[in-house]
């Protein structure tokens, strides 16, 4: 009885302290994300800075109706997200098979060199790299020029519906996968070596290794990583578009948020803007919720 | 049989190899490339002759760096977020992490914890009623307004608490009953193990603060208060644009003279540079980690 | 226990920030009531600070008078080493002058960058005392009455040399910022700088041996300009071995540089204008049959290949790298692209030299629009206690600066600026103002004393004095390597002489699009209707559509939106 006692009031404790200890970081999210978050309200209003969030009139459902009832907004949404997912997709396999790859690389002065390398191009912006792009996949550029050394037909990559999308995954995950892969890199370096060490002694192949110890020591980051990408669906990376294309590849090319761009140039829509961003995050929100139930479900795993 | 394993093994070792070093080169390339354009003259780069060496060699844009007084004070003001930004960040998120990983039965109000997190994450009031906040806070023009609405990076909390979770219970259960608190159990047996999700959630928030320049423009009403890359950005002429926004003719012409990408791609360069620097220093971390793991046994 | 605590504080903060910031958002009530005071000094300032100064509008004030400012910043200012956008020479000519202390509120790189600080100042119930805005933010103030009025300020204070400027405009530039008969803003004035001229490589054709323009009356004709394009590309006269002909950006924005303005213009289309009829409807130049048949002729020229074969997708660099390289000689742009992207070319291709020409329609006329007269707005937060101040500011550096014969003595360290070229934007008030025809009569002048008829002392502006110098010096060495003296020579004697020889033949063919900001509909939809046109606008020059195609985008285009925006306008221009 006592013992129990003291067993509970000890758990009390450590309670305690976790709370303390969630504490700073729980003012900081209320003062600098909670609290501006009175500002969703400008979706349902037809906000002018002038008139402030208090003054500005309500307008509804005002903005998401208009939002469902553009011409274009099925193919926006289409083009949003088959854009995302192929960059999730793409992207997380070539992040987790690099890292995959490069752990096996046992030379130090390489392993590091080559990690440095392949994360610079996440530091430059698309601004920058909008212009080597293009400039390697304009019809003067090397690429057709190489496809046409080897005999095939010149491709139009920037301006043809059908390459276009496939560009922009492309390019995408070329940028990405370097930092990408440090997050699966750090997943590695957790896993056991004992257990690789165990396995090799059975005669277990690197294959075999990689698929039953490796991929399952980093399935919670990947599953992590998965659900925190899915989040975004909505968003298929503004800066890269913004850069790359032109009214030839609208149909395949524009974006929710280019398009939300180009309204705010005609004339500011912080109203508009609040709702699609709003839309996006409850989406996102659902997604993550799901693919934590599905986690669980299936993998018996808990993302958060 | 052994040496037909081996034979396997070292065509193996030659793939990955190949595959490594050419996506090394693949990546390399556009950065030589920027490399190349801050050595060439403008009009050289405006041609878009540059490729992979430099066009009419000069080192103007470096001599013009040199002597660019604010892009220092930028600088070193972009320094003083990151390391001021990653003491904090880490603070929270190990603090946040470690309660975080407990299960529902020792720590009740994880989940709605966890749950207030991931809102947090996901929504945002946007711009305006942010910078309100900051305003009201009195924190414009200060370095605090870069550093305080990222202090907690989500993310990473959520990162460094699955590591945390992989941890075995047997290492915490052997402290607590030696009588270490769970202070004490988060900086003696949770920190020492989960070195690398560390070290990757430092790489995060350095490479995050030092490039991100959007809060700058906001924030800071004041050039002379940027940081480096909000400096850039705000140097970076776009004649389509200007032209678009009716700048005059005497507006056009001044902005032409340093429209130069030249010196643009040089700035970029620089401020690269640090980011080069700091990952072989972390990656030292990231390697420790497979020490702790035999530890672990 | 704990998580009460943690609760009841936590609560704590959030009320009394969310009380901070109610406040803050509802301070503009509060301050109506107080406002209605300063109002009735305004109405008469004059009056007010006669005892002071007699509406002198260059009085200095008694007691020191502080003015914050909003500062709309350039990427390269010009400013001397040690000075900045806060302190420098222009901030300490007000400061000296009229006993003012001014301070910036905030600073902020020229677009999109200082529209978004305008709109934090305005949300957060913070305008500095002085700023520039555009015109949607102009009428956002105007509606909520945060700006003061101008009006008697304007009549008491503008010197005669001001009020002349604006009186050049007859009526349409400062009608522009007048609501309900009340001045609320002082425009900054953008005279006409059309057409858009087709500028090609001389020593190209020179080199082929073409003439052009043989009547002499300054424009070529489409077969011309055709012919020309031919010759380019057949004959690579640049030896880049991959010629091409005529390039134009993928926006079709109407814009009147490397875009296809001058073409449309030539067959009396004109692009996104919006025009009145005289039956009071209105409609939109993209609609026209005029553009349909510009968009016959440009298919045409892409299926001779005479237009670039990768038009839909150029940007402006691969264009500007087009003709830096020498792939291209035929460029469409205003009289001032020399001075900012035609220069690239003379610095990669030192023997570069270009003409330039207007596009004549059928009958030998040059179709043009004018331009919007205003473009931004400097304005004064309501309540300010001195209005006219920007007045005076503005009739120191409109009046005083540009005209004054002994600035050098008066003001050396602004002086000193002036011969540096310091960029307009260090000016406490970043505005330009110049009369509609200050373009023609500036140059006249500077063309008298470079033939040496008259004296540089006789320069009507500063800026003049520095241009004679540039056309001489390249004058005496044609082949010079300087830069700046080759573009300044090509803006001056072929761009804007272009528009003199037009002007003074009489082939201009004005017309007046609409000016009248932006209506709901063109909120809402305008982006769409954009995206609509440029995309089947684009396609069809390419022929993926056929031509007349363009009929049922006019029924979509008015469908989508169009239509309302025309009826819109009709009644806002009544």
């Amino acid at each position: 009885m006592k013992k129990r006692n003291m067993l509970k009031s000890k758990r009390r404790q450590s309670e305690l302290s976790y709370h303390a200890m969630m504490l700073p970081g729980m003012i900081f999210l209320l003062i600098f994300s909670y609290i501006p978050m009175f500002g969703l309200v400008m979706a349902f209003q037809d906000f002018v800075p002038a008139k402030g969030i208090l003054g500005s009139h309500w307008a509804g459902w005002k903005h998401f109706k208009y939002m469902i009832a553009l011409p274009d907004i099925r193919l926006l949404v289409r083009n949003t997200v088959v854009i995302a997912l192929g960059k999730i997709i793409i992207g997380t396999a070539m992040a987790i098979l690099f890292a995959i790859l490069l752990n096996e690389i046992k030379n130090r002065l390489l392993k590091k060199s080559v990690q440095t390398i392949v994360y610079l191009p996440h530091f430059l912006s698309w601004v920058v790299l909008a212009s080597v792009v293009v400039n390697f996949f304009n019809l003067d550029g090397s690429v057709n020029q190489l496809l046409a050394g080897l005999g095939f037909e010149k491709l139009n990559f920037l301006g043809s519906n059908r390459l276009f999308q496939p560009l922009l995954i492309g390019t995408d995950v070329w940028k990405e996968f370097g930092y990408n892969s440090i997050v699966y890199l750090a997943a590695i370096t957790a896993i056991d070596p004992g257990l690789h060490e165990a396995a090799a002694i059975d005669g277990a192949s690197w294959r075999k290794r990689v698929w039953h110890i490796t991929l399952p020591g980093m399935m919670p980051i990947i599953l992590l990583m998965a659900a925190m990408n899915l989040s975004s669906i909505l968003s298929a990376g503004f800066d890269q578009v913004y850069n790359l294309y032109s009214p030839m590849v609208y149909e395949t090319g524009d974006i929710l948020d280019t398009y939300v761009y180009r309204m705010g140039l005609i004339s500011r829509q912080y109203s508009f803007g609040t709702a699609v961003g709003l839309l996006k995050s409850i989406i996102g929100m659902a997604l993550m919720l799901g693919s934590n139930g599905l986690a669980r479900k299936f993998a018996d795993r808990k993302i958060f | 049989m052994i040496e037909n394993k081996s034979a396997a093994s070292k065509i193996r070792c030659f793939i990955i190899y190949f595959v490594i070093l050419l996506l090394a080169f693949v990546c390399l390339v556009p950065l030589w490339n920027i490399v190349c354009i801050s050595f060439s003259s403008s009009a050289a780069v405006a041609g878009n002759r540059v490729g992979m060496r430099p066009v009419q060699f000069t080192l103007g844009a470096y001599e013009k760096i040199i002597g660019d007084s604010q892009f220092w004070r930028s600088f070193g003001i972009s320094v003083a977020r990151v390391i001021i930004a990653l003491a904090l960040n880490l603070l929270l998120i190990l603090l946040m992490a470690y309660p975080l990983s407990k299960s529902r039965r020792e720590f009740r109000a994880r989940n709605i914890y966890m749950y207030l997190l991931i809102f947090a994450m996901l929504f945002n009031g946007g711009m305006i009623p942010t910078y309100l906040v900051v305003k009201e806070l009195g924190l414009l023009n200060s370095i605090w307004a870069l550093i305080l609405p990222g202090a907690v990076p989500v993310f990473s909390v959520i990162m460094v608490m699955n590591f945390f979770i992989g941890i075995p219970k047997s290492l915490e259960e052997a402290a607590i009953i030696d009588g270490a608190t769970p202070f004490q159990v988060l900086t003696r047996v949770f920190i020492p193990c989960a070195k690398p999700s560390i070290a990757t959630v430092a790489l995060f928030s350095i490479v995050g603060n030092w490039n991100d320049f959007y809060s700058g423009l906001i924030y800071m009403t004041k050039i002379k208060n940027y940081p480096v890359m909000t400096y850039i950005q705000s140097l970076s002429v776009n004649l389509e644009e200007l032209i678009k926004a009716g700048g005059s003719a005497n507006a056009l012409a001044n902005a032409a003279e340093v429209s130069n990408q030249n010196l643009n791609a040089a700035k970029i360069v620089v401020a690269v540079i640090p980011l080069l620097l700091i990952y072989p220093l972390l990656q030292k971390y990231l390697i420790t980690g497979i020490v702790m793991g035999s530890v672990k046994e | 226990m704990w998580n009460k605590k943690l609760w009841k504080s936590a609560m704590a903060l959030a009320l009394a920030l969310t009380m901070a910031l109610s406040a803050a958002a509802c301070g503009k009530d509060g301050d109506k009531t107080p406002d209605s005071n300063p109002q009735g000094q305004q109405d008469n300032p004059g009056a007010l600070e006669g005892a002071q100064d007699n509406a002198d509008p260059f009085g200095a004030y008694e007691e020191t008078v502080t003015c914050t400012l909003g500062r709309r910043t350039q990427q390269n200012p010009k400013l001397p080493e040690g000075d900045s956008y806060e302190e420098n020479a222009y901030m300490s000519w007000v400061e000296d002058r009229f006993n003012v202390a001014l301070t910036n509120a905030f600073e902020s790189t020229d677009g999109e960058d200082y529209e978004r600080q305008v709109a934090l100042a305005i949300s957060s119930e913070e305008l500095p005392d002085m700023m520039t805005v555009d015109r949607a933010t102009l009428e956002e103030l105007v509606e909520n009455d945060m700006l003061a009025d101008l009006t008697t300020s304007y009549e008491n204070y503008a010197t005669d040399y001001i009020k002349d400027i604006y009186d050049s405009y007859e009526g349409r530039c400062l009608g522009s910022a007048t609501f309900d008969g009340r001045l609320m803003a002082l425009p900054t004035t953008s005279p006409d700088s059309a057409p858009s001229q087709v500028w090609i490589r001389q020593d190209w054709l020179d080199q082929l041996n073409i003439q052009l323009d043989t009547d002499g009356n300054s424009c070529i004709t489409r077969e011309e300009l055709e012919m020309t394009a031919k010759e380019f590309l057949a004959k690579d006269p640049g030896g880049n071995g991959n010629p091409v002909g005529i390039a134009f950006t993928y926006d079709m924005n109407a814009g009147d540089n490397l875009e296809m303005q001058a073409i449309s213009c030539s067959f009396g289309a004109f692009q996104k204008k919006w025009f009145q009829k005289e039956d009071g409807t209105v409609y939109n130049g993209s609609t026209t049959p005029q553009m349909k048949e510009a968009l016959a002729y440009m298919n045409k020229l892409f299926t001779e290949g005479i237009l670039d074969p990768q038009f839909g997708t150029r940007t402006w660099d691969d264009i500007t790298a087009l003709m830096t390289n020498g792939q291209t000689g035929i460029i469409f742009g205003v009289w001032h692209i020399p001075d900012w992207l035609l220069s690239n070319i003379k610095a990669m291709d030192p023997k570069a030299s270009f003409t330039s020409f207007a596009l004549e329609d059928g009958n030998g006329k040059v179709n043009v629009f004018h331009g919007d007269p205003a473009g931004n707005y400097v304005v004064v937060r309501k309540g300010y206690e001195h209005p006219e101040l920007a007045v005076k500011m503005i009739n120191l550096f409109h009046d005083e600066r540009v005209t004054s014969k002994t600035l050098e003595q008066d003001a050396p360290e602004v002086y000193k600026y002036e011969q540096l070229g310091v960029d307009g934007s260090v000016r406490p008030l970043p505005v330009e103002i110049n009369s509609n025809v200050s373009l023609l009569n500036d140059y006249s002048a500077i063309m008298k004393c470079v033939n040496g008829e008259a004296d540089l002392e006789e320069m009507p502006t500063l800026e003049a004095k520095n241009m004679v110098g540039h056309i001489q010096r390249y004058n005496e060495d044609p082949n010079t390597t300087d830069v700046i003296d080759w573009s300044r020579y090509h803006s001056r004697t072929k761009g804007i002489q272009l528009i003199q020889n037009l002007t003074d033949n009489g082939s201009f063919a004005w017309v007046s699009p609409l000016y009248l900001g932006t209506t709901e509909t063109m909120k809402s939809s305008g982006a769409n209707l954009d995206k609509l046109e440029a995309e089947t606008f684009i396609k069809m020059i390419i022929g993926e559509e056929p031509i007349d195609h363009f009929d049922s985008f006019v029924e979509q285009w008015n469908a989508q939106g169009g239509a309302a925006i025309c009826e819109e306008l009709a009644e806002k221009a009544q």
